[in-house]
């Protein structure tokens, strides 16, 4: 009865949310990390095929070396500064590597290249993960704010809490990394 | 007593507006044919297939037809189905969604965490382009599903036992100091609930202070806990996997595992 009441009052909820947040944040740094991790590989194996695209292939190592080297750790998201940042690098890591995708669709050898398609579908399916991270996050900021701003947790951020702030959350649109989509 | 009622509503509204946005098929088993592409002697030998796999290591392979994805991507739905129907076993997360939406041409096997080890995105992916897709372009839902659903069981089967568990989050469990910080905080809310009623008395009715009277009021008390559970809920049911209303998954979890493609 006792405890009922204790955990009714929610003296545990901002701190709870905080940390399933910052878990939630955790998991969509290392699946970007992830996608990453591929891009080398990837890069390796279409300049096997298609060297002449320098250009491209020069902006997608580019890009990925700006978006490793912006990170933000869990302290960090309250940041709305930091997160942007992060959330453009990332951005244009997603579109260099549409164009890289897109242009590998005119080498027929490329294309029928397994170790091509072993990495083009994990980068799809890392495209993936991100988007349900991605997802994960902003309902678990979204719970996190909500309980700062409204009754009774407000009582407790204004009191117990009052270094807790709100976070950040992702404010371009999911289609900029919608997964390319590949065809065998 | 109003201003109690306008905070309850404003938790109710909260509580509507985290609901799913998605209609999904009532799951009737292992195998769920919404779309109606399966006829009953496949379907009852694929549900065989899919007891005798759960059977033999505890992992899950469920197949759902859709009639539509309702204008969603189908790695959404796939992923937000599979949590609905928290399929795998909850702590391994050793479950695997076959969803096809044959009006949208589309079909995607979703894995869950504990399986992405054994069924790689290229692994389903070779099997959605070899062994799905040519049945389907030619029309035979049953056969590309039959095809689909052998080839990840003959994967799914080499997995033994346990597969590594991936956390899944849960609300901590209390500490000693956790239980303590909880008592004192505990008697500190009720500290502020008698200073934030007197300061509310006293604004209101500087000459009348009568502090009895709502303590004495069981009514608000209840409705303090009535709302924050309201909340709990809804987090609870917006979290990551819902299986109240499942009667075959586990508790499994995915975090968008696996690969789609379409005909």
């Amino acid at each position: 009865m006792v405890g009922l009441l204790l955990g009714g009052c929610g003296i545990n909820n901002i701190p709870s949310y905080e940390e399933a947040a910052k878990a939630k944040w955790s998991d969509v740094q290392n699946q970007y990390q992830r996608r990453a991790d591929l891009i080398p590989n990837l890069v390796e194996t279409v300049k096997g095929f298609a060297a002449q695209e320098r250009n491209v292939l020069e902006a997608v190592t580019a890009a990925r070396a700006r978006a490793t080297s912006i990170t933000v750790s869990a302290d960090m998201i309250t940041d709305p500064e930091a997160m942007k940042k992060f959330q453009d690098a990332q951005a244009q890591l997603s579109s260099a590597l549409g164009r890289l995708l897109a242009v590998s669709e005119r080498y027929p050898d490329l294309k029928s290249n397994q170790n091509f398609l072993t990495l083009q579908s994990q980068i799809e399916g890392s495209e993936n993960r991100i988007a349900v991270a991605r997802r994960d996050y902003i309902e678990a900021v979204r719970a996190y704010n909500t309980e700062l701003r409204t009754f009774p947790g407000v009582i407790w951020a204004s009191t117990l809490y009052k270094s807790n702030k709100p976070m950040a959350t992702f404010t371009t649109a999911e289609d900029v990394s919608r997964p390319p989509t590949v065809k065998f | 007593m109003r201003r109690f009622l306008f905070i309850i509503a404003l938790f109710a509204a909260g509580a509507s507006a985290v609901a799913q946005t998605l209609n999904f098929p009532q799951q009737t088993g292992r195998v769920t044919d919404d779309a109606g592409i399966l006829d009953a002697s496949t379907r009852a030998a694929l549900v065989q297939t899919l007891a005798a796999l759960e059977a033999r290591n505890t992992s899950q392979l469920f197949v759902a037809t859709v009639k539509s994805l309702q204008g969603d991507s189908i790695e959404d739905y796939a992923n937000r189905l599979f949590r609905q129907w928290g399929i795998g076993q909850k702590g391994t997360n050793n479950g695997v969604l076959l969803l096809v939406a044959p009006n949208e041409r589309k079909v995607r096997i979703e894995v869950g965490y504990g399986l992405e080890g054994t069924l790689t995105d290229a692994q389903t992916k070779v099997i959605i382009e070899n062994a799905i897709i040519p049945r389907f372009r030619a029309g035979d839902f049953p056969g590309g599903i039959t095809r689909g659903v052998d080839n990840l069981v003959a994967l799914m089967s080499n997995e033994a036992g346990a597969p590594p568990a991936r956390p899944s989050f849960t609300l901590p469990n209390l500490t000693h100091d956790q239980m303590a910080f909880v008592w004192v905080g505990g008697f500190m809310f009720f500290w502020c609930l008698g200073v934030f009623f007197a300061m509310r008395n006293n604004m209101h009715h500087p000459h009348r202070y009568k502090p009895a009277r709502h303590y004495s009021g069981s009514s608000s008390s209840s409705n303090w806990s009535s709302s924050s559970s309201d909340s709990s809920s809804s987090w609870s049911s917006s979290g990551s996997s819902s299986s109240s209303d499942s009667s075959f998954g586990g508790g499994g979890d995915s975090g968008g595992g696996g690969s789609s493609g379409s005909w």
